[in-house]
């Protein structure tokens, strides 16, 4: 008997030779956690859900939800007695039912928990309703996802896994449906795993993140200690959010870069003084400051709406980004000289 | 456990195709045999004339229904010319005329002192027309009385996979800068292939397999030397091996066209976005072409043969006097029902065991089965008496048991369980491309919902697939009312159809008399044709 909601033990989800994820472990605790799983395409993330799913079968450890066997080398529950929803990347509609139908297959399955899911207010809140009478293929592929989106939820399954939900759904309602996607699966409790390459819409739905690289589950954790305490080089590669920079350390909390002088900050593990690290610098942990006399070159300018990524060159030839408000009034052009607010102190220090 | 549940759907579809495999093993089987001094015979002299003659044959009636069937489906799917909605339909009417009874038409119209002779003298009096009448017999006859009776198979799949186009392909097209010729080649042809590969397999398989119409015009032809070796030379090895060759050949074929498909995939893309085509409005001199390519298709295949049999029936109206319809009527369509519901129950069952275990053996072994459609007719049902026979003395007789062969052989039974071993192809094939439009995304979101492998079977693929099993319907109706050799072969004593009514006429050189069935003959399979038609055109 195992108090955890969902329990991954020791699997190796296998769809190819070169598509798999080896050894993953991991644990649902709670009725109505999300956990969001990114990672690179190809990279088995797909594969995982569909073996969760019972699409695929496994070779080696197990897989148990709410105490019951799903999985593993010698048992194989089929996809239909498992209680799992699935909602596909490329849309599995029924291509001779029209949307509210092939909608209505999900509430019927429902039919006996009566839980309170609207089917209105599902459509509404993806805006499906101005197709709802249409057929799969006289609608864009947002809007047959979207409808595959309702279907899975209506379902209301024990689990309820999404492949890249929001994948082809405008960037004007993305958003909305996100908090409101949210709200659903937390109030009615319906324990979700995501597949995403968006680390933003991971970090917003998850209550916990995990990241896969190089054929297996490099860290699992919840969103914010993914940000910013990355296990490995490797994640930190992968989110993309930040550089490595070489430093020395020279105290318990401070080290010396080359570019950038002096740092200060709390080791989030401890190095011996004299260590030659590599050390994590993320856009917000410098501040800009014209006045300073640390001055670097600047080498790109990405407006973001609400801040400015400038990329600025070091002595040493580095690339680092500095997050900057959009409201700063004074905007550095390429080329020019961005200033460094020093000392440097950062909240947590993370080195490899 | 879930396994048990896959096994069924395995183990069905692993004895439908045992059984469709069954007479093909027995051919395979006869090349171990010894045969009969017309074996030796017959390598001497007419082997090497059966196989050019076949080969001559088949590469005709191959191109020419490439040609028909396509441009007619092509033209009907893409542009909107006068009377397009009419070609839809009437294109599709060629079914119903066997190609013996075109070949029959096509005599009697071109020969001397013929229906052509007898126009010409009625308007112009009289004069020496017959030298100016074009003669078609012979090899040309055969190529033009099978192609013109077969090519609405290609026609019929073509345009079906025409009309699931997305107009987001043409439009690439454009986008790429291809020209209209380079998208009809580049983008519309081969994204249709898996469609007219399938029309002109049945197509070849048909020719190979004619009697009719090859004996007609005095073609030797493999199945005329089967024929042959069984009926003038009582040597039924022989005729076995000589099936063993053609199935060889047909085998090469599917291997073929198996591996220069690679691993592209067909089937239409489910993601969304999917745009309906827009027709093109033809006008002026195009239009009139379209048009009279159309009609000039539907005049030959269709109106030519019914216009002759109809002036037959009418200047010889005692014969028709002499039909007993009803009898008739209701012994045809009994054959058809019990058959066509067989068929497409167990084609179903067969290819959705297939998809569901997803076995590359029974995959192969399906693609094996479903080419004893080569194997003639008659073939068939010798083979199938033979076992029959075989199984009542050597295994039933061992424990004294009662015979069965009042049961299959002479009987409905019987009849209709040929019928199945030779018509399975047309069934399995049809259903196979209609799956390859479900993508495999369909059936696990249907798991996921909590369907059964039955409950996904029955709510989801049948009711998708109910325009192809129409179709298929319609295509196993024709095909069962034209059957001739094995409906005379197994047929319960004095059980007469209007295929074997006609046959039997014709073969007392009474073609006037054969007359009145043949049109009854085309009239019902133009009815099939008809009250179906709309599902087939429902766009």
């Amino acid at each position: 008997m195992t108090k955890n909601f969902l329990e991954i033990d020791n699997v190796t989800f296998t769809a190819s030779a070169q598509n798999k994820v080896s050894n993953v472990s991991l644990t649902i605790e709670n009725q109505g956690d999300i956990i969001c799983l990114l990672g690179p395409s190809g990279i088995g993330k797909t594969t995982i859900l569909r073996t969760i799913a019972g699409l695929e079968k496994i070779n080696s450890g197990k897989i148990i939800l709410k105490n019951k066997l799903l999985s593993s080398k010698d048992v194989h529950m089929e996809p239909e007695d498992r209680n799992i929803s699935m909602a596909f990347q490329d849309n599995s509609l029924f291509p001779h039912y029209n949307l509210l139908e092939n909608i209505k297959f999900g509430a019927e399955r429902n039919k006996k928990k009566k839980k309170g899911l609207n089917i209105n207010e599902i459509i509404k809140f993806l805006h499906i309703d101005h197709v709802i009478d249409k057929f799969p293929h006289q609608i864009s592929s947002g809007e047959a996802q979207r409808a595959s989106l309702a279907r899975s939820l209506l379902s209301n399954p024990d689990l309820l896994l999404l492949d890249e939900p929001l994948s082809n759904v405008d960037q004007s309602f993305k958003e909305e449906i996100q908090v409101k996607l949210k709200q659903i699966l937390t109030e009615q409790k319906i324990t979700t795993i995501i597949v995403t390459h968006d680390s933003y819409e991971a970090f917003y739905l998850g209550t916990k993140c995990g990241i896969i690289l190089d054929e297996q589950l490099k860290q699992f954790d919840d969103p914010y200690n993914v940000y910013h305490f990355p296990n490995s080089v490797e994640v930190v590669n992968f989110l993309n959010r930040g550089i490595l920079i070489p430093a020395k350390v020279t105290g318990e909390n401070s080290l010396e870069s080359v570019d950038l002088g002096t740092i200060t900050g709390d080791f989030i593990k401890h190095y011996p003084k004299g260590s030659e690290v590599q050390l994590l610098l993320q856009p917000e942990d410098l501040e800009h400051d014209d006045q300073s006399n640390l001055k670097l070159e600047v080498v790109d300018r990405k407006f973001r709406g609400t801040n400015f990524i400038y990329t600025l060159k070091t002595v040493s030839n580095k690339l680092i980004p500095v997050f900057v408000h959009s409201h700063h009034i004074h905007q550095h052009e390429v080329d020019e000289k961005f200033g460094i607010k020093r000392p440097i102190n950062i909240d947590h220090i993370v080195c490899f | 456990m879930g396994f048990g549940k896959i096994n069924i759907w395995y183990a069905a579809s692993l004895l439908i195709s045992l059984v469709v495999a069954a007479p093909i093993l027995t051919v395979f089987s006869s090349f171990f045999e010894t045969t009969g001094n017309y074996s030796l015979i017959l390598k001497n002299t007419f082997l090497y004339d059966y196989i050019y003659n076949s080969l001559v044959l088949l590469i005709g009636v191959l191109f020419l229904t490439f040609i028909i069937g396509v441009g007619c489906a092509y033209l009907v799917s893409f542009y909107n010319f006068p009377g397009v909605n009419f070609f839809k339909w009437s294109l599709i009417l060629s079914f119903a005329v066997p190609a013996y009874i075109y070949a029959y038409s096509l005599t009697a119209f071109f020969e001397n002192y013929g229906t052509a002779f007898s126009i010409l003298k009625n308007l112009f009096g009289e004069g020496n027309y017959n030298s100016h009448i074009p003669k078609f017999d012979g090899m040309t006859g055969a190529i033009i009385s099978i192609s013109f009776s077969l090519f609405g198979y290609v026609y019929v799949l073509t345009r079906t996979s025409f009309h699931y186009q997305s107009q987001n392909l043409i439009e690439l097209g454009k986008n790429l800068g291809f020209s209209k010729k380079k998208s009809f080649f580049k983008i519309i042809l081969p994204s249709a292939r898996p469609a007219i590969v399938a029309g002109l397999s049945l197509v070849a398989m048909e020719t190979l397999s004619d009697f009719g119409s090859v004996s007609f015009f005095g073609i030797s032809t493999f199945t005329t030397g089967i024929y042959n070796a069984w009926i003038s030379f009582d040597d039924l090895t022989l005729a076995n091996r000589l099936s063993f060759y053609l199935l060889i050949f047909i085998l090469g074929l599917f291997i073929l066209e198996n591996f220069s498909r690679k691993k592209a995939q067909y089937h239409t893309s489910s993601k969304g976005g999917f745009k309906s085509k827009s027709v093109i409005n033809l006008s002026g001199y195009k239009s009139f072409l379209a048009f009279s390519f159309c009609m000039l298709v539907f005049s030959i295949s269709f109106l030519f043969p019914v216009l002759q049999m109809l002036y037959w029936t009418i200047i010889f109206p005692k014969h028709l006097a002499d039909l007993d319809l009803i009898n008739l009527f209701s012994n045809t369509i009994i054959l058809v029902i019990l058959s066509s519901c067989l068929l497409i129950a167990l084609a179903f069952i067969s290819n959705y065991g297939n998809r569901v275990s997803k076995s590359k053996f029974l995959e192969a072994l399906t693609t094996f089965s479903i080419s004893g459609y080569a194997i003639p007719g008659i073939i068939l049902a010798v083979a199938f008496i033979t076992f029959i026979s075989w199984f009542d003395s050597s295994i039933l007789g061992q424990f004294e048991m009662n015979s069965i062969k009042p049961i299959f052989i002479g009987s409905i039974l019987g009849l209709v369980l040929v019928y199945f071993i030779r018509f399975y192809s047309l069934a399995s094939n049809g259903i196979k491309s209609g799956y390859l439009k479900i993508n495999y995304s369909i059936d696990e979101g249907a798991y996921l919902l909590g369907y059964s492998k039955f409950k996904t079977f029955k709510n989801i693929h049948v009711p998708y697939l109910k325009n192809s099993i129409l179709l298929i319907g319609i295509l196993l109706a024709i095909e069962i009312i034209k059957e001739l050799p094995i409906t005379l072969i197994m047929r319960p004593f004095n059980f007469e159809t209007f295929a074997t009514k006609a046959y039997i006429y014709a073969s007392q050189d009474l073609l006037e008399a054969a007359a009145a069935p043949s049109l009854f003959l085309i009239i019902i399979a133009s009815f099939f044709i008809l009250i179906t038609s709309k599902y087939i055109l429902k766009d």
